[in-house]
């Protein structure tokens, strides 16, 4: 990160709400964070932290309805990607911003060659003719680590393994040149062997195309190996975010806390059982007026069962949400 | 080559079916079916002229050997002649299926072909309230009988009590002018039942497909509503509706036709079948059902070529 | 999937049918069509005790006496009271719906658990060939052999719709239990050694209990609209009434400008068609869990 440079994306004080039968659930309960260029951030956090729904609001991609952004604003080099057209949006998607997926399987377009549904983002944001197209796409293949690109192109998604889709998707993700990738749980359906690969691959690419990552996973030990920053996500908000290094020498919020300590590992001291954060992440239909974490928290206090604290910068590059963080 | 290979494999792979279909209905309407012996002979016959009837019919035969008979009249596509008319019931059938052909197909074409653009507005407009109007009008459809649907139709259409344009009953295809005003209302109570159904089930294809990961793929590239539309939705939604409208044909030239027929007086199979039924004509009902499950056999041969042709994951194996 | 998920299951099926009838109690069409066919209910019951609806067959009136206070309906060509006959036809409409539906989907369950269980063995193979074959069979040609097989037996039209409308359960129970017999508390069953059997019937049965509810009333519908047609061609109820027979009764009337008949059938068919068609829809909208 360079604290001089204008971030890439700013995304501020944003609300994101699924309307169901049941009631209102809010996904994205005023999340704020900058992206810089060139640096990849993780956004770690459990299942249905809201993750997941933070990497699909930057491209305007939450399914509407029932999702809705009821506040906020993304702005990418400036521009408010909540407040423009469709139209406008749809260059952006593919072109500045690219969105890889957690399901390789699923993700392409079964009826079509790859090699067709590539032709079709490449031309649809850059000036080529499907031609042109055709052979950036085989580079692109090549670029990723797929031997022989001249014939993979013209097979089908089935066709392949998920790890060679899984590149596929990203050389799709890169051929236009994107300033920022956000990576949706990219290796979580791969074996650990192609995850380290496809991760390698990564940050390859992101070395020679220059660009922001934002890599959405549960797995802090992908965030260590890849990421220059995390930010940790617990029931639609972001309770703390910090430098690699920090964050995992210095974990502020309990819950970062608890959840390092939950990683199995090779300990100095063997212990008998893993550390586990007790109680159960609160439904998000009936979200607690204080902090979302104090029933699951060691360190709670009156306080923080009345009143929600806010992501404040501490020493260094932490910030945290918590009355009383962990010194 | 290979082709060839594959379809007449799949063709022997429809013989168990076609064995199927027609043992359960010589059992049925053959075997255990009604004796003509003294609708021949009247009640005061002779045992020796009983015995030869008997024989002629085929009665005192073995079960297998009658059966067997049946499958070869099946293989040559002879029936013999019917019973009530005489006439040789190939030539009643060649006569009779294009008129129901022409009734029909007209009905089939629109009920499916209207019924996926509803399905498509319903879909692109999820959960507002035109997908509402949409489906609470496909369940009104699916809610009125056919036989109400057509006397409905044809108070409206062809009775002094309604707009009296079109004729009451009956069949011409002398002109086009004549079909069409014969076709009209038959047609129109066909649209109308089958619209139901047929808009709920493709709008449940099409929402699916609309569901799918790649379609959050095409859009998460920028791709444009209406080509994810065409390469995501509908080239992918192509193998439940092919199943759809091809399984419906065999059932719709026999099953459908027969309300309509009999009730319009329309001289095609439909009403052959039904005559048939009420007449007990065993060789018209043989001919009939054999020909549906062949019917059923090429629709299956045919939907698996069709699946190849849109998706490339089915191969000729 | 991990052990938690799989001895977490019975939980979540307990939850499946409290949170649907909490869904359903809130579905206001839903609930206003299982009132009408409630009613209808009533009136069936109450033609099948012998309160209402005594003389459907006797001539009390002249023929085609106008809407009155004695003949709600009016009287059909014969004189014979029309409103009556509609209330009879309810227990016919009923009678015919209830047993095949009943039938239908507990062979359809029964056999579809059977072939889903051994998906890939013989009695797979046997129980996919039947269903196609009947499926195969030009429907009212079914009917009409099954009533020359049964010699004009009156349930000739119940057994031929059994006979073909199991197929469609039993499909889709196949697949469920397909689907059901990999979970690990299927396997786990297995591997203790509890009995084929008992798996089938306590374990995979109930839980396709929600598809079998709205399939039951599916066929319901299905037997209902078939039967009015059936007897309309006269391959249907013989002695008796229906509204088939009623709107057969009135394709006289209705060209001479009499409607009662005709309306007070095709009325009373659809509003009970249509109520039913709403309470499945409505069923299957409680118990689907995609839906939240």
């Amino acid at each position: 990160m360079n604290p001089d440079q204008a971030p890439l994306l700013r995304v501020r004080d944003l609300v994101v709400e699924f309307s169901t039968e049941v009631g209102v659930a809010r996904a994205i309960d005023g999340i704020s964070f900058d992206i810089y260029p060139n640096e990849t951030v993780g956004l770690v956090g459990e299942s249905g932290c809201g993750k997941t729904v933070t990497g699909l609001s930057i491209l305007g991609l939450i399914p509407s309805p029932p999702g809705k952004i009821v506040r906020g604003s993304i702005e990418l080099m400036g521009k408010d990607l909540t407040a423009i057209p469709e139209k406008e949006l749809r260059d952006i998607r593919g072109g500045d911003i690219s969105m890889i997926f957690q399901e390789p399987m699923t993700a392409l377009n079964p009826v079509f060659t790859i090699g067709n549904q590539m032709v079709d983002v490449l031309t649809q944001h850059r000036n080529l003719t499907r031609k042109q197209a055709h052979s950036v796409a085989i580079e692109m293949l090549d670029k990723v680590g797929i031997p022989a690109p001249g014939q993979r192109i013209l097979e089908y998604p089935h066709q392949l393994s998920g790890g060679m889709r899984q590149r596929v998707m990203i050389a799709m993700a890169l051929s236009c040149g994107p300033k920022l990738l956000v990576a949706d749980e990219p290796t979580t359906a791969l074996d650990v062997t192609t995850q380290a690969q496809v991760l390698e691959q990564i940050r390859l690419l992101q070395d020679e195309f220059q660009m922001a990552v934002i890599l959405v996973t549960h797995d802090l030990g992908v965030v260590a190996e890849t990421c220059d920053r995390g930010i940790v996500m617990y029931c639609g908000s972001i309770v703390e975010s910090a430098g690699i290094e920090d964050l995992f020498n210095h974990p502020c919020h309990p819950y970062t806390e608890g959840l390092l300590q939950s990683i199995p590992r090779l300990r100095e001291k063997p212990v008998d059982r893993l550390p586990i954060i007790p109680g159960r992440v609160p439904d998000l239909f009936h979200l607690p007026s204080g902090c979302r974490f104090a029933d699951r928290c060691s360190k709670v206090t009156d306080r923080c069962r009345q009143e929600a604290p806010v992501l404040q910068q501490l020493t260094g590059s932490t910030a945290v949400s918590c009355f009383n963080p962990v010194a | 080559m290979e082709t060839l290979q594959y379809i007449l494999r799949k063709l022997l792979t429809g013989i168990p079916l076609l064995l199927g279909v027609t043992f359960i209905s010589f059992l049925l309407m053959v075997y255990f079916g009604p004796d003509k012996t003294y609708e021949l002979l009247g009640k005061s016959a002779t045992p020796e002229q009983i015995e030869e009837v008997r024989h002629q019919l085929g009665y005192d035969r073995p079960f297998i050997a009658r059966y067997g008979q049946y499958l070869k009249e099946l293989a040559t596509m002879d029936f013999g002649h019917s019973d009530s008319t005489g006439e040789p019931v190939s030539g009643l059938l060649s006569r009779t299926i294009p008129i129901s052909l022409a009734l029909i197909t007209p009905g089939f074409v629109l009920g499916n072909l209207i019924a996926v653009l509803l399905a498509l507005v319903a879909a692109y407009h999820r959960s507002s309230w035109v997908d509402r109007f949409i489906m609470g009008f496909s369940v009104v459809g699916m809610s009125i009988s056919f036989l109400i649907a057509i006397i409905g139709f044809q108070i409206l259409l062809s009775s002094s009590y309604g707009l009296n344009m079109f004729p009451v009953r009956g069949w011409n295809m002398s002109t086009v002018g004549n079909y069409l005003s014969y076709v009209t209302v038959p047609t129109l109570a066909t649209v109308f039942v089958s619209l139901g159904y047929n808009t709920r089930f493709y709008r449940a294809v099409i929402v699916e497909e609309m569901t799918r990961d790649h379609v959050r793929t095409a859009r998460a590239f920028g791709i444009p509503p209406a080509r994810i539309f065409y390469k995501n939705i509908l080239k992918n939604s192509m193998i439940p509706i092919i199943t759809r409208v091809i399984f419906s044909i065999p059932l719709v030239v026999i099953s459908g036709s027969l309300l309509i027929e009999s009730y319009f007086g329309i001289p095609g199979v439909g009403k052959v079948t039904f005559d048939a039924i009420t007449t007990g004509d065993q060789p018209v009902l043989k001919a009939v059902v054999g020909l549906t499950a062949v019917l059923f056999v090429l629709a299956q041969l045919l939907t698996d070529i069709l699946y190849r042709a849109v998706d490339p994951r089915v191969t000729l194996k | 999937m991990n052990a938690p998920a799989a001895s977490a299951l019975p939980a979540r099926r307990e939850g499946l049918w409290s949170k649907a009838l909490h869904k359903f109690s809130r579905d206001r069409a839903g609930l206003i069509s299982l009132v009408i066919v409630l009613l209808y209910t009533i009136v069936a019951l109450g033609v099948w005790a012998g309160l209402w609806a005594t003389e459907w067959a006797d001539v009390t009136g002249t023929k085609w006496m106008p809407v009155s206070s004695e003949y709600w309906f009016g009287t059909n060509l014969i004189g014979q009271d029309i409103f009556q006959r509609t209330l009879y036809s309810t227990r016919t409409a009923f009678e015919v719906g209830l047993v095949v539906a009943v039938l239908a989907t507990a062979v359809g369950a029964l056999l579809g658990a059977v072939a889903g269980f051994f998906s890939g063995s013989w009695i797979d193979e046997i129980a996919l060939w039947l269903m196609g074959v009947l499926d195969s069979i030009p429907f009212y040609l079914f009917v009409a052999a099954i009533a020359f097989a049964l010699q004009d037996n009156p349930y000739a039209m119940h057994v031929a719709m059994i006979s073909t409308f199991w197929t469609t359960v039993a499909r889709l129970v196949r697949g469920e239990v397909i689907k059901l017999k990999s979970l690990e508390y299927v396997e786990a069953a297995h591997a203790i050694g509890v009995p084929e059997i008992t798996i089938i019937f306590r374990h995979i049965l109930p839980n396709t209990f929600h598809i079998l509810l709205v399939q039951g009333t599916i066929t319901f519908v299905a037997a209902i609209k078939s039967e009015v047609i059936l007897s309309f061609l006269g391959l249907g109820v013989k002695d008796g009434m229906s509204w088939g027979l009623m709107i057969a009764e009135s394709t006289l009337e209705v060209m001479a400008g009499f409607f009662n008949n005709f309306l007070a059938a095709s009325v009373f068919l659809f509003v009970l068609v249509m109520a039913f068609n709403m309470f499945s829809d409505a069923l299957q909208d409680a118990l689907d869990p995609k839906k939240v």
